[in-house]
Order: C-alpha cells, then sequence, then structure tokens
C-alpha cells in the first residue's frame, strides 16, 4: 500500500484546484464549478419544462413530454459529444468546459422537470380550490399556494437528482477537461503502481461532497425552517 | 449553414461500425443487467430482512456505490481488479475481455445498489397484514416471501425497474472510457476518421433512442398487465404517462 506516496501534498493540492498557480484551474473545483451552474439553470429550465407538463392545456404538455423523452432515453455522453463536436462543424468556438455545462443542462432539466410535474400533482386540489374561492388570482395562486408546497414535497427526489448531476460531471474527462477525475487519471498513471490507492481516493472525495450536498438539502426538509424562509410564517 | 450533410456514408463501412457497436451494447446491458439484478434482489432482502451484521453492511455498500460516480468506478476496476481478484479469476476474465469483464462488474455492482432499493421499498409497500396473515397460516420465511410477498411486490417494482434498465443501458455509453467498442466509441471513431461527425452522432442518438423507448414500452406494458386485476386506473406509473 503506498497512501503516502498518493496523499502527498502536491497530490492533494492538484486534486483540489488542478494547476491553478499556472492559470489553469481543474480538479475539485472544476467539478463543483460544473455542478453548480448546471443545478442552477437546469432548475430554472426544468421548472418550466414540468409546469408545461403539468398542464391541462395539450399544446403546452405534448411538446414537454417530447422534449423530457428525448433527453431521458439518450445517454449524456452522446449530448456531450453533440456540445462538443458538432459547433466546430459550423465553425463555431465552445470551450470543453461549456459543452460539458450545457450538455449537463439539459440532461438534468429533464429529470428535474419529471420531478416538479410529480410536485405539482401532489399539491390537493382541495387547496387550489379553496385558494380560488378565496379570490386569488391564477398568478397569486401559482406563486403562493402550488409552488411553494410542491417544491417542499419535490425535496427529496431533487436531492437525488442533484447527487445525480455532481455524479455526472466525471464525464467532462471524456473529452479531456481537467476536472477531479481527469486529474487522477493523470496521477495515477505517473504512479503507475497504485491504482487501488488513487482511485479509492477519488471515490472517498465524490462521496463526501455528496454526503455534504444531501445533508444541506436535508436541512431544508425540516418544516418548520422552511416555512420561515420562504413562506415567511 | 456551410455544412454539406452526406447521409449515405452511414450505408457504408460506418454504418456497419455503428451495428457492431450496438450488438456490443447489447451485450453489454444483458450481462450487466443479470448481474445486477441477482446482486440487488440479494442486498434489498438482506437490507429488509435487518439484522445487526446485514443490515450495517448492505446500507454502506448502498450508500458508498450511490454517492460515487460510475465512471470513477468503471475506472477503478479496470485499472485496479488485477490486485484485488484472486488470480484464476483474473485469468479468465481477460480470456472474456478485460475491458468488457470490468465494464460488467461496474455497471452490476453500481446499479445493483439502486436496485436493492427499490427492492427494498417494493417489499415495504406490502401490507403489514398479509406478514401476519402468512405466519398464522403457518408459512415458514421460504413459503412466505414465494408465495404471498414477492408476488404482490412485483407489481410494485416493475416500473422502477423498467426504469433502472433504461439508465443501465444509457451507462452503458460510459465503457468508451477503457474502450470497449460500443456505439458511443463507435460514434467517435468515425467523427475522427470520416469526418462525418453530426451524421455518426444523429446515428448513434437514434439507436440510443430506439433501445431505450423499447425498453421503457416493454415496462410499461408488463405493468399494465400485471396490474390488469384490479384495473388500469390503478396501475403503478411508468415514465410514459
Amino acid at each position: 500500500m503506498q497512501w503516502e506516496q498518493v496523499w502527498s501534498s502536491d497530490n492533494l493540492f492538484r486534486l483540489m484546484v488542478g494547476n491553478l498557480l499556472h492559470g489553469k484551474p481543474g480538479g475539485l473545483l472544476i467539478t463543483l464549478a460544473i455542478a453548480a451552474i448546471s443545478i442552477l439553470l437546469s432548475t430554472i429550465l426544468g421548472a418550466g419544462v414540468g409546469v408545461m407538463r403539468a398542464s391541462q392545456a395539450r399544446w403546452l404538455s405534448m411538446p414537454a413530454f417530447v422534449y423530457i423523452q428525448c433527453l431521458r432515453n439518450v445517454p449524456l455522453v452522446i449530448l456531450i459529444f453533440w456540445a462538443y463536436f458538432v459547433p466546430p462543424y459550423f465553425k463555431l468556438e465552445i470551450s470543453k468546459f461549456a459543452s460539458v455545462t450545457i450538455a449537463l443542462t439539459f440532461f438534468t432539466s429533464a429529470y428535474i422537470a419529471e420531478v416538479v410535474r410529480g410536485g405539482i400533482l401532489s399539491v390537493p386540489p382541495g387547496h387550489v380550490e379553496a385558494a380560488r374561492a378565496l379570490a386569488l388570482g391564477r398568478v397569486q395562486i401559482w406563486l403562493w399556494i402550488v409552488l411553494p408546497q410542491a417544491f417542499f414535497n419535490m425535496i427529496p427526489a431533487l436531492t437525488s437528482r442533484y447527487i445525480t448531476a455532481l455524479k455526472n460531471t466525471s464525464l467532462a474527462f471524456l473529452i479531456g477537461l481537467s476536472d477531479l477525475t481527469d486529474i487522477g487519471k493523470e496521477i495515477n498513471a505517473r504512479l503507475m503502481t497504485a491504482p487501488i490507492e488513487v482511485y479509492m481516493t477519488l471515490l472517498l472525495i465524490y462521496f463526501v461532497v455528496n454526503r455534504g450536498l444531501s445533508s444541506a438539502m436535508r436541512r431544508l426538509e425540516s418544516r418548520p425552517r422552511f416555512n420561515r424562509l420562504f413562506l415567511r410564517i | 449553414m456551410s455544412y454539406k450533410f452526406d447521409w449515405s456514408i452511414l450505408w457504408g463501412e460506418s454504418g456497419l461500425l455503428l451495428l457492431d457497436g450496438m450488438v456490443v451494447t447489447l451485450k453489454l446491458v444483458g450481462w450487466s443487467l443479470t448481474f445486477a439484478l441477482l446482486l440487488g434482489v440479494l442486498a434489498g432482502v438482506c437490507r429488509w430482512v435487518g439484522g445487526r451484521v446485514l443490515s450495517p453492511v448492505t446500507w454502506a455498500y448502498v450508500e458508498f456505490v450511490r454517492n460515487t460516480p460510475l465512471l470513477v468506478q468503471i475506472l477503478f476496476w479496470y485499472f485496479s481488479a488485477a490486485y484485488i481478484m484472486p488470480k484464476p479469476m483474473v485469468l479468465w476474465v481477460r480470456d472474456l475481455g478485460f475491458e468488457f469483464a470490468s465494464v460488467v462488474i461496474a455497471l452490476a455492482i453500481y446499479h445493483g445498489a439502486f436496485v436493492a432499493e427499490i427492492v427494498r421499498s417494493g417489499l415495504n409497500s406490502v401490507d403489514r397484514g398479509q406478514f401476519d396473515a402468512s405466519r398464522a397460516l403457518g408459512l415458514g420465511f421460504g413459503k412466505m416471501m414465494g408465495l404471498v410477498i414477492l408476488p404482490q411486490a412485483f407489481r410494485i417494482v416493475v416500473p422502477p425497474l423498467s426504469n433502472e434498465t433504461v439508465s443501465l443501458t444509457k451507462n452503458t455509453a460510459l465503457a468508451l472510457a477503457v474502450g470497449v467498442t460500443e456505439i458511443a466509441y463507435q460514434t467517435k471513431y468515425i467523427e475522427s476518421y470520416t469526418f462525418r461527425g453530426i451524421e455518426a452522432l444523429a446515428a448513434a442518438t437514434v439507436l440510443y433512442l430506439v433501445i431505450c423507448l423499447g425498453l421503457t414500452g416493454i415496462g410499461h406494458l408488463a405493468s399494465l398487465r400485471l396490474s390488469r386485476h384490479i384495473g388500469k386506473k390503478h396501475a403503478v406509473g411508468t415514465s410514459l404517462e
């Protein structure tokens, strides 16, 4: 076992921030940046598509259905290839970082749309009827009655989608972006004799980050705190 | 639009490469799904039965595997399986094709954890009274599970299992990281040798859509059929709803 060699301060530094000192950030920093941006964007996009999908109007729900099925039934690798290999054919420049983030955003948004739809359907219809009886407008009903309750019901499912998105950032190394996985693979290639230690280290880092993410989401799940934060009651 | 499409390349060598890739993808799906189901049912039942040793072990397995990326697990098995496994097994695996085998191991272990959770929640959804009733009738553990509990849990478990199968199928594309010649690998190969990336990617996308939607459709039909005794309305929903 060669843990000391793998856990040298140089290696650990590179795993965290890559070649930051030479102006090339990488490692966990890039992984977290991709994850944060695409989680944020895909939540917004997914909420829009999910609301469309839950709509009674067919002309709204059908396009959303097709969008979700098309993205859910294709591997993320293929989407990343679309975003990375195709723009140059049309003489467009796209960075590796941007193509991974775009592909991951669209991929995750399809799953989040399904979660949002499930959350909306879980709000009891009586609440909407009561709000209508109180003469709230359509926008007010969505904003103050349906979406906050839907969001609360969605938290566990959203957590697992966010964790999946964070895990999926590891695909960035397939097109040569120096994320956490790529740096790990590079360290493994340099040492050559310690694959177990290197990949165990990688798995542990991902594990700790993901557990951190899910425990942060679990803090939102306590109803009183949620009410204080979002509903001001 | 400066790009001129040339779809005819798909009717030549490139098309054959993609079809070869599809055969490899389907093989990967078949092998890893079989092992994932075996492992998942075993771990799920162990976790559900509980016990001082079994339940922490299966909990740790499920938690660790679900919180780490599949790609890193594939790389882990690819690079270190030779150090971990006993020598005769390594030789046997080498004859099968080391890349292929390491991807199958990684996929089976990764999706086994998800299957375990599905099986456990399926078992939990069976009414408590069913256990008491089978105890009262004097059925042993094996008969209780085989005749009473599993048939009821099966209906609940089919839709999430079909989703998991689709997800496994998509994840086989990660095998290109270690050089298994499945659809995504062949796409990249065609891209770099013919500069016909768009055509190859479109064909690969269609192939994956057909395979995955076909699997989802089968799951949907199975769910409807298993629920026919209680009516369509009470069928467990699939992602095709």
